[in-house]
């Protein structure tokens, strides 16, 4: 079983939906609906599963708002200020969160797959 | 001035059956569900089976917070909504007041970690295992679920807390804080902890070898009570908000009375002092005498302390008027918190068929002057007493009345 198909079935069974539902693509909050005690019992199944000690706010880029706040401040360049961060992001990806921002929460199911394999 | 209050909706989960028919049936064929715990061949038990919580939610990710009693309570809870046909407008502002125990199920919650050496940690432990522990995570699920926003209590008086709910909703009603109340509750106390909490102090009907005559209420040859299971949950409604939106009304309650003994944590004080106290009460709200009320539905443990003090508590309230006394732990065991909720459902069926349920291994009376029922018979009645009592001293009783 690849590292997605793991991390679907675990979000399947903790969001009570169809496996099918679930695609690389899935925003986690914004289609899929998860909520703050989702993400919190999403990390004890990942550490769970993959043995793999999980930072929640790296994770699910809980701190990426204030990384960007900071970055403005310090009036570093946005794009590498992430990247040191969450270096599990690829550098296109970043670039694609950075459009994304007004819509709302940008964690996306790949993201969690890239932080797992990453570790 | 003070308001009627009436049931117009009920949900129940019970080992004798999910509905009306079911129940009554399984009642005339004797068909009950007892038999002996899966870890311990010495405990008569009485499960719930085939039960199935997402039946009653449909999908819902919250429900891996919910111990099992908590599932009862929601699954017989999304019934009452489901039945009451209610405009989401009226859901709202409904109240909602649930009877719930403690989760004692220690060795299933934490099965992974118990390694003999004290950690409790696992790396599978949930991050929100205490909502698996705390009491009021079922009406916070029934309130998404159903969109019930209104005001709100959970009542954990041990087995006094579900009929303590109810009368707390009827109150709330009659004194017109409220037009509408869900009330009720859920409880299952058939794994080891709970089991173990209760063989430890004696109260079980343990050691027999048939669990179906384990359960013997006010028998002389009573052993102690068998642990049932389920839920039962009410739409408790202003009688001119019931009539005006065409609701099917069950029953009226007319009295409820709560007391606590201060005698004794766990055993009932003999003489029933607070319990004929709660007794009185409700009759007195329900401006009722004593011979006005046709049944009673006794709290009848199978304990030798709670029947003894019951039975002439009964003698002294009604005397020479002798109601009909049914004990329905006979039938389901005793759910324990939930015991009030799911006996107030079966009475109000039992009050639709006029069907008066025998007490069952009754053979050998333990008082010479109550008319306990030993056969089962249709016959007319109208009003009903239900009593519960609890560890810890908790009294309660409430009086319906069949609406004609």
């Amino acid at each position: 079983m690849s590292i997605f198909e793991k991390i679907r079935d675990i979000i399947a069974d903790l969001l009570d939906i169809e496996e099918d539902e679930i695609t690389l693509e899935s925003y986690l909050i914004r289609d899929l609906g998860a909520e703050s005690i989702d993400l919190l019992e999403l990390a004890v199944a990942l550490n769970s599963t993959f043995n793999i000690e999980i930072n929640d706010d790296e994770i699910f880029l809980k701190t990426l708002r204030l990384y960007l706040t900071e970055a403005k401040e310090k009036k570093e360049d946005t794009s590498s200020y992430l990247a040191v961060r969450f270096p599990f992001l690829e550098k296109k990806r970043i670039e694609e969160i950075m459009e994304d921002l007004e819509k709302g929460p940008v964690i996306k199911v790949k993201d969690i797959v890239r932080y797992v394999a990453f570790r | 001035m003070q308001k009627r209050v009436v049931i117009t909706s009920v949900g129940v989960i019970s080992s004798i059956g999910f509905t009306q028919n079911s129940i009554i049936e399984n009642f005339k064929k004797e068909n009950t569900c007892f038999n002996t715990a899966l870890f311990d061949n010495q405990i008569p038990v009485c499960p719930v089976k085939n039960f199935d919580v997402k039946n009653f939610t449909g999908r819902f990710k919250n429900i891996r917070y919910l111990n099992r009693g908590a599932q009862f309570c929601v699954a017989s809870a999304m019934e009452a909504v489901t039945y009451a046909k209610l405009h989401k407008d009226m859901l709202k502002k409904a109240g909602m007041f649930a009877g719930m125990g403690p989760n004692l199920d220690i060795s299933g919650e934490f099965s992974k970690s118990l390694d003999g050496v004290g950690a409790i940690d696992s790396k599978d432990l949930p991050a929100l295992w205490i909502l698996r522990f705390l009491p009021n995570t079922a009406v916070s699920a029934i309130s998404r679920l159903a969109g019930i926003h209104g005001d709100n209590l959970t009542i954990n008086t041990a087995c006094s807390a579900s009929l303590q709910a109810i009368g707390e909703a009827f109150r709330k009603i009659r004194h017109g804080y409220l037009d509408l109340a869900f009330a009720g509750g859920g409880d299952s106390r058939l794994n080891q902890g709970g089991i173990l909490a209760y063989k430890k102090a004696h109260a079980l009907a343990a050691g027999g070898d048939d669990p179906e005559k384990a359960g013997r209420p006010f028998d002389c040859n009573r052993k102690g009570f068998v642990p049932g299971e389920g839920g039962a949950f009410f739409l408790l409604e202003e009688l001119e908000h019931a009539k005006k939106r065409g609701a099917k009304i069950f029953c009226e309650i007319c009295g409820y009375g709560a007391s606590i003994d201060g005698y004794n944590m766990t055993a009932p004080d003999p003489e029933g002092r607070w319990s004929e106290t709660a007794v009185r009460d409700a009759l007195k709200e329900a401006k009722m005498l004593p011979d006005q009320i046709d049944m009673v539905s006794a709290h009848a443990t199978g304990t030798q302390l709670n029947d003894e003090m019951e039975a002439s508590l009964i003698d002294r309230v009604y005397g020479e008027h002798k109601p009909f006394v049914i004990a329905l732990k006979s039938w389901i065991g005793h759910v324990a918190a939930a015991c009030g909720a799911v006996e107030l459902a079966i009475c109000i069926y039992c009050l639709q068929n006029r069907y008066l349920p025998k007490i069952r291994n009754l053979k050998d009376p333990n008082h010479k002057n109550i008319n306990f029922v030993k056969t089962s018979a249709v016959c007319s009645f109208d009003s009903v007493m239900l009593e519960n009592f609890g560890f810890g001293g908790q009294n309660s009783a409430l009086v319906v009345k069949a609406w004609c």
